[in-house]
């Protein structure tokens, strides 16, 4: 018989490795924001006054490559972020890879639904808002 | 130079905040959230949005931290969970709409007093539940073998394996779509809802409720989350100190929970939530100028009443217990 891989489990370290390599990219980005005092050309004083407009909306994602190669610690906090929210979505995927195996059809819908839902609000409300 | 000493210890400080929300999130299953942001909001003075999108981002933390633990344990069920994330993700698209929709008309005070009224809402199901660490079995219907909502887990504590059907799958949706709606509009898991909607609706037992609503959470938030961010509602040094403090937060409530009996959990959060809840209401009709009165006022009031709950929640059970003891 072959043996049945478990799916628990690589559920549990998806989601474990997501965390741990978001936590190092947070980690890293907040370090490199107090050694060199600020990020994307603002004061690390800047950045960190809440009243202040800097946030989410002026950070491109296209600028990952580049901030993360300049050593820009926005950039890498927002690697981390990012990673974070991709991680609970992989583990859909996973499942759907189950359902698969089981030939649950039934479940493998609603799999697809629950990330049409996730890729709606990522591409499709970015564009219409 | 003491310009960052004093950066660095505001950064600590909310790691430190998010680290306390988080434990407490982490064990009663609702999500580090629902007490970062009246942390944030009430102690730190970050405006509400950014607490929200801060929270919504480090709920997936809290989520996927302990739902690594959890399915390792085999008690979440993944699949009633991926089922009811349907209904969860389409309901936190319309929230985190309507969040970005309240903010940008600057009805923000709005957002405290509906976060006020659903934290103290929550805390209904928590008074009702918890007698039982196994639900009363219920006739299993036609949703029990199409949706496929059997299962078991083996309890630890019991030191037996605990087999469980779930019903009323179309009504446990129903309810998670307004966990959805509240998630978005609220940065929170909004555990309470998913929790009522699995242990009430669907009548699956205490500790597959919890886990399973842990590992739905961190969907639902990845749906808001990235709405926030686009919207720019995203700061990213608050969202790095408060991911980090939720992330170790929750890892240490994660420990505890899976040593400590459901009755203690209720006694903790229910504390901290009433206070924190009343305070959200009051700062809510503060700024939307129907209401003014002091911070200290403010403060006291929420004390008293939290304490009044408090009480009263503890001479409620303590009654039911006597009751419990004649009756065997």
């Amino acid at each position: 018989m072959q043996k049945e891989i478990d799916l628990d489990l690589i559920t549990s370290y998806t989601l474990r490795t997501g965390v741990i390599i978001s936590l190092f990219f947070i980690l890293a980005g907040t370090v490199l924001l107090f050694v060199r005092n600020g990020g994307m050309n603002h004061t690390l004083s800047y950045l960190s006054d809440f009243n202040n407009s800097f946030n989410s909306h002026f950070i491109p994602l296209g600028g990952i490559p580049a901030g993360l190669a300049s050593l820009d610690g926005i950039y890498y906090i927002t690697t981390g972020l990012w990673v974070l929210i991709f991680t609970p979505i992989s583990v859909v995927f996973i499942s759907i890879i189950d359902f698969l195996k089981d030939k649950n059809r039934l479940y493998v819908l609603m799999s697809i639904i629950v990330l049409f839902n996730l890729f709606f609000a990522m591409l499709v409300i970015p564009r219409i808002t | 130079m003491s310009a960052i000493l004093y950066i660095a210890l505001k950064f600590l400080s909310i790691m430190a905040g998010g680290i306390a929300a988080g434990t407490i999130g982490s064990l009663t299953g609702l999500g580090g959230a629902t007490v970062l942001v009246p942390l944030l909001t009430l102690f730190y003075s970050v405006p509400i949005i950014y607490a929200t999108g801060a929270s919504l981002v480090s709920t997936i933390a809290t989520s996927a931290g302990s739902a690594s633990a959890y399915t390792r344990e085999k008690i979440t069920n993944v699949k009633i969970g991926i089922g009811l994330e349907i209904a969860t993700t389409a309901g936190a698209i319309v929230g985190s709409l309507t969040a970005v929709y309240i903010n940008n008309n600057n009805f923000s005070y709005l957002i405290y007093i509906i976060f006020g009224i659903v934290l103290l809402g929550s805390l209904i199901p928590t008074v009702q539940r918890g007698k039982f660490e196994e639900p009363v079995p219920r006739k299993a219907d036609w949703s029990t073998k199409l949706f496929q909502l059997a299962g078991s887990y083996y309890d630890k504590r019991l030191k037996k394996k605990v087999d469980y059907e779930g019903v009323r799958w179309w009504l446990a949706e129903i309810i998670m779509f307004f966990a959805g709606v509240i998630s978005g509009l609220l940065g929170i898991g909004s555990g309470a809802l998913k929790v009522l909607g699995m242990d009430w609706a669907m009548n699956l037992p205490m500790k597959v409720t919890t886990t399973t609503s842990n590992f739905m959470i961190g969907i639902t938030a990845a749906t808001g989350s990235s709405i926030y961010w686009y919207n720019g509602y995203i700061q990213v040094f608050l969202a790095a100190a408060t991911a980090l403090g939720v992330l170790i937060g929750s890892f240490i409530g994660a420990k505890i929970l899976m040593k400590i009996t459901n009755k203690n959990i209720r006694w903790i959060f229910f504390a901290i939530l009433s206070f924190l809840g009343v305070e959200m209401l009051l700062r809510g009709f503060q700024k939307s100028s129907l209401l003014n009165i002091s911070t200290a006022i403010e403060v006291a009031l929420s004390a008293v009443f939290s304490v009044i709950m408090i009480l009263g929640l503890y001479v409620h059970t303590m009654r039911g217990e006597k009751v419990d003891a004649k009756g065997n």
